[in-house]
């Protein structure tokens, strides 16, 4: 009798704790629903159609041919491949420099490893506005810091127009994605390497193993996890790219900084093309599934 | 205890975020069958004023006081229309006639104003008032039917061209014009002096032909190497060198009627190559038209082709040059420019309730049918009256600046914003001046790309 009292108190208890995890979960699944699930089914709806959200145009189901088109558009994949080269080029650079600046700072006094983890995270709370705003003083091809100084050190013979110039403007937006990029990864690379078991790395010393073997061999796979996080939200940091673009150089010159984000935002906001800005949309989002999806998959084979 | 006062906190805060996601609470939204707001009940005052009839000072007070609504005005930076004191000035004096009618102001920029507008209708939360030009509220917005005719409030003696400007191919008037300013050059006075570039300028009429563009420009270059720029950076300010490519030698950018682009034409293409091999004259794709203005006014170019007597004026750009800044008409082979011209105005958004509609031509009707209020209002835009109005600026601090530039206004040209695919053929233009400029094309094909692709979204657009 008392047993059955038990079970069933057991049983409403565990009912009640179901009902409010439930409750607990509902407003933010609420709003994942909602601001998530619904406009990522609506992209995908919205790109079957000839959409321009004209008040009296009637929407024309046109299955795939904005896919199709996507695949002849010469912007589109300047774009694409524009912003295959800032992913390729930004992710491992940023990898492996804030990790190896972590390597630096993290076993140095506590203040002095405050300083830097400071001074490299300041450009990710800065306003991706200032900053560009900053930059593009820096670039200015008249007046910009890097041409007085180039010029003034004899490095450069005349001013070049940074941005304005198709040979470096693409050069110049990856370096300021780079510097507003590492300051995440190296505070969370400098807690990884702080978490790696250190009776492993005596034992390995203890038994002669060089630093480089200690890091291969010990650190390298216990930060595994920290890396993988790293490589996954700077590839998708990378490939939605805008904020500079659309500050500095409005994806010119001819097109030679033009991304699939900004090109998403000027298709749709400028040119009234919903459809067919959809359509990128989901392009870009099967590229970073299939990216991450290959990262996780190598991260874990190793 | 604990988890319920949890589970109510978290319900407070579910609640409170959604409170945000709800519209415009305040106003009674009327049943759907309500009848379209441009067909406004038939016993409603008649807004129409026809031209030539006398205009009455100031609407009686006792047809405002009977119109109840809650309107919201959205508002672009022209002159000061963004400036929270001059608005609310114009709007107490609104209410001290409408006293029930409530309107909320919404101020917007150039960057991101168009998105939050465009959003706004998607969520249907669209302004019931807004302020801009033709190229927004006819060829966009009136041209996918989101605004509401409003030809019945075009007060008399309203110049033609500015009401031509604001209405579409069917006749329906999108915008109710309220200030115009015409679009000009602006050179460093004292550079042109020193170089000796002043003697190929007509100093009283503020012009001068082409021939004498290229002397002022190869004699300004002398001492002082960057005299201008073709600007093409891909963010507005277009109106400058369009203004400047069309000018030199005649050519035009959309045919009259304004259905067809013929930016092409062997004009443009002379007066692009010209510009191209000036010296002096650089064509530069990482600056946009705010960047010209900033490069004039601190010294570092000698012209700016994107200039205006708003400029002159602001705070941030022409009061901080330390130099003449004498303003001028683009160069022409006849001596007789035709200026980009800038016309705004109000249009009003459909939202579907004849009530708001009617609050909001009510509120248009009062800025700009009594002269002493639409004096004010101009006043307010910085700009020039659109139609026949008595004493604006006199006695203001503005009056000399604004004579001085005023000269240029007569100069105003064709209005061809308004042309369909606008904004496709705008980015089109960036990127063809940015072909040319790196030789990555030669001018014509450059331009006859323009054209293809301007035209193409022209004939989609139909």
């Amino acid at each position: 009798m008392g047993k059955k009292k038990s079970e069933s108190m057991s049983r409403a208890l565990v009912r009640q704790e179901t009902i409010s995890g439930y409750l607990f979960l509902l407003p933010s699944l609420f709003f994942f629903v909602v601001f998530v699930i619904y406009p990522m089914v609506m992209c995908v709806f919205t790109s079957l159609f000839d959409s321009t959200m004209g008040k009296d145009t009637q929407d024309t189901f046109i299955g795939l041919k904005n896919y199709i088109d996507l695949f002849q558009d010469d912007v589109f994949l300047k774009g694409l491949l524009n912003t295959i080269i800032i992913v390729v080029v930004s992710v491992p650079t940023v990898c492996a420099f804030s990790l190896w600046v972590a390597s630096c700072i993290y076993q140095i006094q506590d203040w002095a490893c405050s300083v830097f983890r400071c001074i490299f995270y300041l450009p990710v709370v800065t306003g991706s506005v200032a900053v560009a705003v900053v930059w593009k003083w820096m670039f200015n091809g008249y007046y910009g810091l890097i041409n007085t100084t180039g010029t003034g050190l004899g490095i450069l013979k005349e001013n070049i127009n940074w941005l304005g110039d198709t040979r470096f403007a693409l050069g110049c937006i990856i370096l300021i994605l780079f510097t507003t990029s590492v300051g995440q990864p190296i505070v969370l690379y400098v807690s990884a390497l702080g978490n790696v078991d250190q009776s492993l790395v005596e034992a390995a010393e203890v038994d002669g193993a060089t630093k480089l073997q200690v890091f291969w061999k010990i650190k390298w796979p216990q930060i595994m996890p920290t890396t993988l996080y790293i490589l996954v939200i700077t590839t998708i940091n990378s490939f939605q790219c805008f904020a500079l673009i659309q500050l500095l150089t409005s994806g010119g010159p001819e097109n030679s900084t033009m991304t699939i984000m900004f090109y998403i935002y000027h298709t749709c906001f400028k040119l009234f093309k919903y459809g067919y800005a959809n359509a990128m949309g989901v392009v870009l989002a099967l590229f970073i599934a299939v990216l991450s999806a290959v990262q996780f998959k190598l991260a874990k084979s190793e | 205890m604990k988890r319920i006062l949890a589970l109510l906190l978290a319900s407070l805060m579910c609640v409170s975020m959604l409170a945000a996601c709800g519209g415009n609470g305040g106003t009674n939204e009327p049943p759907a069958s309500n009848p379209p707001a441009s067909n406004p009940p038939a016993s409603n005052p008649p807004a129409t004023q026809p031209a030539g009839d006398d205009v009455p000072d100031a609407p009686p007070a006792d047809s405002g006081s009977d119109l109840t609504a809650s309107l919201t005005l959205a508002t672009y930076p022209v002159g000061k229309m963004t400036d929270e004191a001059v608005i609310n000035e114009l709007i107490a004096d609104f209410n001290a006639v409408y006293p029930n009618i409530e309107i909320t102001v919404q101020y917007l920029d150039y960057t991101s104003g168009d998105d939050t507008v465009n959003a706004a209708i998607e969520s249907g939360n669209a302004p019931d008032l807004i302020f801009e030009g033709p190229e927004r509220l006819v060829a966009n917005w009136g041209a996918k039917g989101y605004l509401v005719d409003l030809k019945d409030l075009v007060p008399a003696g309203t110049y033609d061209v500015t009401v031509s400007s604001c209405t579409n191919d069917a006749g329906a008037v999108y915008e109710l014009p309220v200030c115009q300013t015409a679009h000009c050059m602006g050179i460093n006075k004292d550079l042109f002096t020193e170089a000796g570039a002043m003697q190929y300028i007509d100093e009283e009429n503020h012009t001068w032909t082409t021939e004498n563009f290229i002397k002022a420009v190869e004699a300004v270059a002398a001492i002082h190497p960057k005299v201008g720029v073709v600007f093409c950076g891909g963010q507005g300010g277009d109106q400058g060198n369009r203004a400047l490519v069309t000018n030199m030698y005649g050519g035009t950018y959309t045919n009259p009627e304004h259905t067809r682009y013929t930016a092409n034409c062997e004009e443009n293409v002379k007066a692009l190559q010209t510009l191209k091999d000036l010296n002096g004259i650089d064509f530069d794709p990482a600056i946009v038209g705010g960047d010209e203005i900033q490069l004039f006014c601190n010294g570092t170019l000698a012209m700016a082709t994107c200039w205006n007597v708003s400029a002159a004026q602001s705070d941030t750009q022409g009061k901080l040059a330390n130099f003449e800044i004498f303003p001028m008409a683009f160069p022409t082979e006849s001596g007789d420019p035709l200026l980009q011209g800038g016309i705004w105005g109000f249009g009003v958004f459909d939202n579907g309730d004849a009530n708001r509609v009617e609050a909001a031509k009510a509120f248009i009707k009062f800025m700009t049918e009594d002269d002493a209020q639409y004096t004010k209002i101009v006043e307010a835009t910085n700009f020039w009256p659109t139609r026949e109005v008595e004493g604006v600026y006199a006695g203001t601090d503005n009056e000399a600046i604004m004579t001085e530039y005023g000269k240029l206004v007569p100069f105003m040209g064709d209005y061809y914003q308004i042309t369909l695919g606008w904004a496709e053929a705008r980015t089109a233009w960036w990127n063809e001046l940015q072909n040319i400029g790196s030789g990555a094309k030669d001018v014509q094909t450059a331009l006859d790309d323009f054209v293809a692709t301007a035209n193409a979204a022209a004939e989609a657009a139909e």
